[in-house]
């Protein structure tokens, strides 16, 4: 008798163990209460929350929430900056957007990455604002305001800068083996049999642990090729064109170039991160001579190496691809970073009054002078400093460009990145084109 | 020894001293802890994992679908031979590693004493911290390979290239994994082989036992229940290991390194299925609660009998 009781008390222990463990480790799940509209009457008073992206660029929106709260607006209704940091900002703010803590205005990157939260009715249409001060359309370049439209609505106002995908290089390293940026696709093949005849292991560095800096090759094989439509197509539902013959060929260059050892022997991209700044230190130490990345690169080279990024750092656009239906001009990458508005907010005309600061030449210049590109018609104007001619040609190629191919993980609603970054990983270890067209079939479009 | 004394009297005698069982108010806070924070989430994600939820808006109702297309996952299914493979990896490296160690840290020269503070290090640095760093010494192209590459350069540990190849990211999961528990067990050990009483290896000694013979004869024997504990902090700790995956591998190549608890990550923070991450949560529940029963129950860990009766 007293065996069993003891049996069963010492079992309660492990098992309460065991659970308590499992438990609290599912718990996060449940964290968050059954997400409701709530009023906004609810919501905090004589206080609007905005919400960022947490990293070194926080100073220019605590800059633009200081100004505010200095304007007689916001001595009444008083601006509060919060920052989520690093790669958790999209999960975090799914978590909290439906809840009663989610912010009034918060940060995005327009397109995809918001599409869910306008389908939910979370976002108020800024249009109004636009009429009672039509400032707020006219001082930012149109292609980039309607990135973040939907329907005839608009959702976003840009708030940072625009980054398109550039290929990167090491100035020494090509000059050392009398080499220079290829325009074409032939060149770029060439350029990568020389460096590796003159044993650079690596010719072109790639983060592929990281997956998403592969996905940047495929964006622009695809535009290059195909043009922007095949996509745009795509995001409108029409999953066939993954199997036609031009994705094939986009396919085949990859393929070209994953055979010609151009990214390291196979699979050795899957041991190197970009987000750790790995790939940055191999361009540096000479270990790769070209990257494709965001224009983010030249920060994340220089706080690698600040010398390195001003005199060794070279930057082209993307080459072109003989035959294919792109422009040499298109673009991919990040379209810009927005402030979209929450619906209910309590006080709309707060947050009206908060965005009219993001189109102030003072806060233009508060953005140019961390490196990003603002995206407002008065930009050109107010480039200066040592990053001018890093800006000045970025400036240029955005001028020029008649498409900007949103980052196809932004492009597709959230719930997709997942299955396009294992797609693509997946191709550029086994280059099946036929996985990779069902992978990508089988993406759901918002519509 | 006072304590264990009482205990083995107790379980004799009944009617002697009344000292034993505090009343059931005592186990309260313990208990509203244990409902609070264990029970409710856990009913509320046994809920959730029968709605179709993307964080957004309510949870809505659909059945069992979601455990009708999981059981059909092949991804779930080999993510429990991942789990699998790590936590019987992880018993076979950490286990005799910690035991030795914890053995011979058990002894009170000064030198041992330093040298085990030392060793105990890793005990106090966050996973997330242990993982970056390991994450960076293995690099392949100014890392740990290409410094040592007469040792790395060869197929059984990829060329260096630790990260892409199935074998050597599970290699790479384990020994990190190694390297940051063992002091934690080292330090279990230690206790257990401390508590050891001194009379057993003098008795042994005036028979003629040699070290090894001791070792055998009387520590593992005495250590018994420690190994046990350790064993099942081993299995419960793999089972529930992630955050170690999402810095290191984040469960790639392919999913090769995708263990249960990383897959349940993916679904609800990638996929933002919650619905789907619930039903591998409660299959974790239920398979980690399965398991420590089996052991505690194999092992006789609940018989509550002492190693040292009759000492």
């Amino acid at each position: 008798m007293s065996v069993s009781r003891h049996w069963s008390r010492r079992t309660v222990v492990a098992a309460t163990l065991a659970l308590t463990t499992a438990a609290a480790l599912v718990a996060f799940g449940a964290a968050s209460s059954s997400a409701t509209t709530k009023a906004s009457s609810a919501r905090p008073a004589n206080k609007i929350v905005v919400l960022a992206y947490g990293d070194a660029q926080n100073k220019a929106e605590q800059w633009a929430v200081d100004t505010y709260n200095k304007t007689p607006q916001g001595k009444k209704v008083k601006a509060v900056l919060q920052t989520i940091p690093g790669a958790n900002y999209q999960t975090k703010l799914q978590t909290i957007i439906g809840s009663s803590n989610a912010p009034d205005v918060f940060f995005n990157w327009g397109g995809g990455s918001i599409v869910q939260f306008q389908k939910a009715g979370l976002l108020l249409p800024l249009n109004g604002f636009m009429k009672a001060d039509p400032k707020l359309k006219s001082s930012f370049l149109p292609s980039i305001l309607s990135a973040a439209k939907i329907g005839s609505n608009y959702y976003g106002i840009p708030m940072r800068g625009t980054q398109p995908v550039m290929l990167f290089y090491n100035k020494t390293l090509l000059a050392a083996h009398h080499l220079t940026p290829p325009t074409t696709w032939a060149q770029l093949l060439s350029d990568v049999a020389a460096l590796k005849n003159a044993g650079v292991q690596v010719p072109i560095a790639l983060g592929g642990a990281d997956q998403w800096p592969t996905l940047m090759w495929f964006e622009y094989a695809y535009d290059r090729v195909a043009g922007p439509s095949l996509v745009t197509d795509a995001l409108n539902g029409k999953s066939s064109v993954w199997k036609t013959p031009d994705s094939t060929k986009a396919l085949g260059y990859l393929k070209q170039l994953i055979d010609a050892g151009a990214f390291g022997p196979s699979k050795s991209w899957d041991s190197v991160y970009f987000t750790k700044n790995q790939t940055a230190q191999m361009l540096i130490g000479g270990q790769a001579a070209f990257e494709l990345m965001g224009s983010w690169y030249y920060s994340t080279v220089q706080s690698q190496s600040a010398s390195f990024a001003a005199k060794e750092l070279g930057y082209s656009a993307f080459p072109s691809i003989p035959g294919g239906k792109g422009n040499l001009n298109d673009l991919a990458g990040n379209t810009e970073n927005y402030y979209s508005v929450l619906k209910n907010t309590r006080y709309p005309q707060a947050v009206a009054a908060f965005l009219k600061v993001m189109y102030s030449p003072a806060f233009v210049k508060q953005e140019l002078a961390l490196g990003n590109l603002t995206t407002t018609t008065n930009t050109p104007k107010l480039i200066s400093g040592p990053t001018a001619p890093y800006l000045r040609y970025q400036f240029n190629l955005i001028k020029k460009a008649q498409a900007f191919q949103l980052s196809w993980d932004q492009a597709w609603p959230q719930t997709n990145s997942n299955a396009i970054h294992t797609a693509v990983a997946d191709y550029f270890d086994n280059p099946d084109s036929n996985a990779f067209a069902s992978a990508m079939a089988a993406l759901k479009p918002a519509g | 020894m006072t304590a264990l004394a009482v205990r083995g009297g107790r379980k004799k005698s009944s009617g002697g001293l009344q000292i034993g069982r505090p009343s059931f108010l005592w186990s309260l806070p313990a208990l509203l802890y244990f409902v609070v924070c264990a029970l409710v989430p856990l009913g509320v994600v046994i809920w959730l994992s029968f709605t179709s939820w993307n964080a957004l808006g309510s949870p809505a109702w659909v059945g069992t679908d979601n455990w009708t297309s999981l059981f059909h996952d092949a991804t779930l299914i080999h993510s429990f031979k991942v789990t699998a493979i790590l936590t019987g990896l992880g018993i076979l490296t950490q286990t005799p590693v910690s035991l030795l160690l914890g053995v011979w840290a058990a002894g009170h020269e000064r030198n041992r004493a330093i040298l085990s503070a030392l060793y105990f290090i890793p005990l106090l640095m966050s996973a997330t911290a242990i993982s970056i760093v390991w994450l960076s010494l293995l690099n392949p192209y100014y890392g740990l390979p290409r410094e040592l590459h007469w040792l790395f350069d060869n197929s059984l540990l990829g060329h260096g290239y630790l990260f892409s190849y199935t074998g050597t990211a599970i290699g790479v999961l384990t020994f990190v994994g190694m390297w940051q528990w063992t002091p934690f067990h080292t330090l279990i050990y230690q206790g257990g082989a401390r508590a050891i009483p001194e009379v057993l290896y003098q008795a042994a000694a005036i028979d003629g036992a040699g070290r090894v013979r001791q070792f055998f004869s009387i520590t593992l024997p005495q250590l018994r229940n420690t190994i046990i504990t350790s064993v099942v902090l081993i299995l419960v700790g793999s089972f529930t290991t992630f955050d170690s995956i999402l810095i290191l591998t984040a469960g790639r190549p392919g999913v090769s390194t995708t263990s249960t608890s990383y897959y349940m990550y993916v679904n609800g923070f990638e996929k933002f299925q919650f619905g789907n991450a619930s039903v591998i949560g409660v299959l974790l529940v239920v398979v980690t609660t399965l398991i420590s029963l089996i052991v505690v129950r194999v092992s006789g860990w609940d018989k509550m009998r002492s190693t040292q009766e009759g000492v």
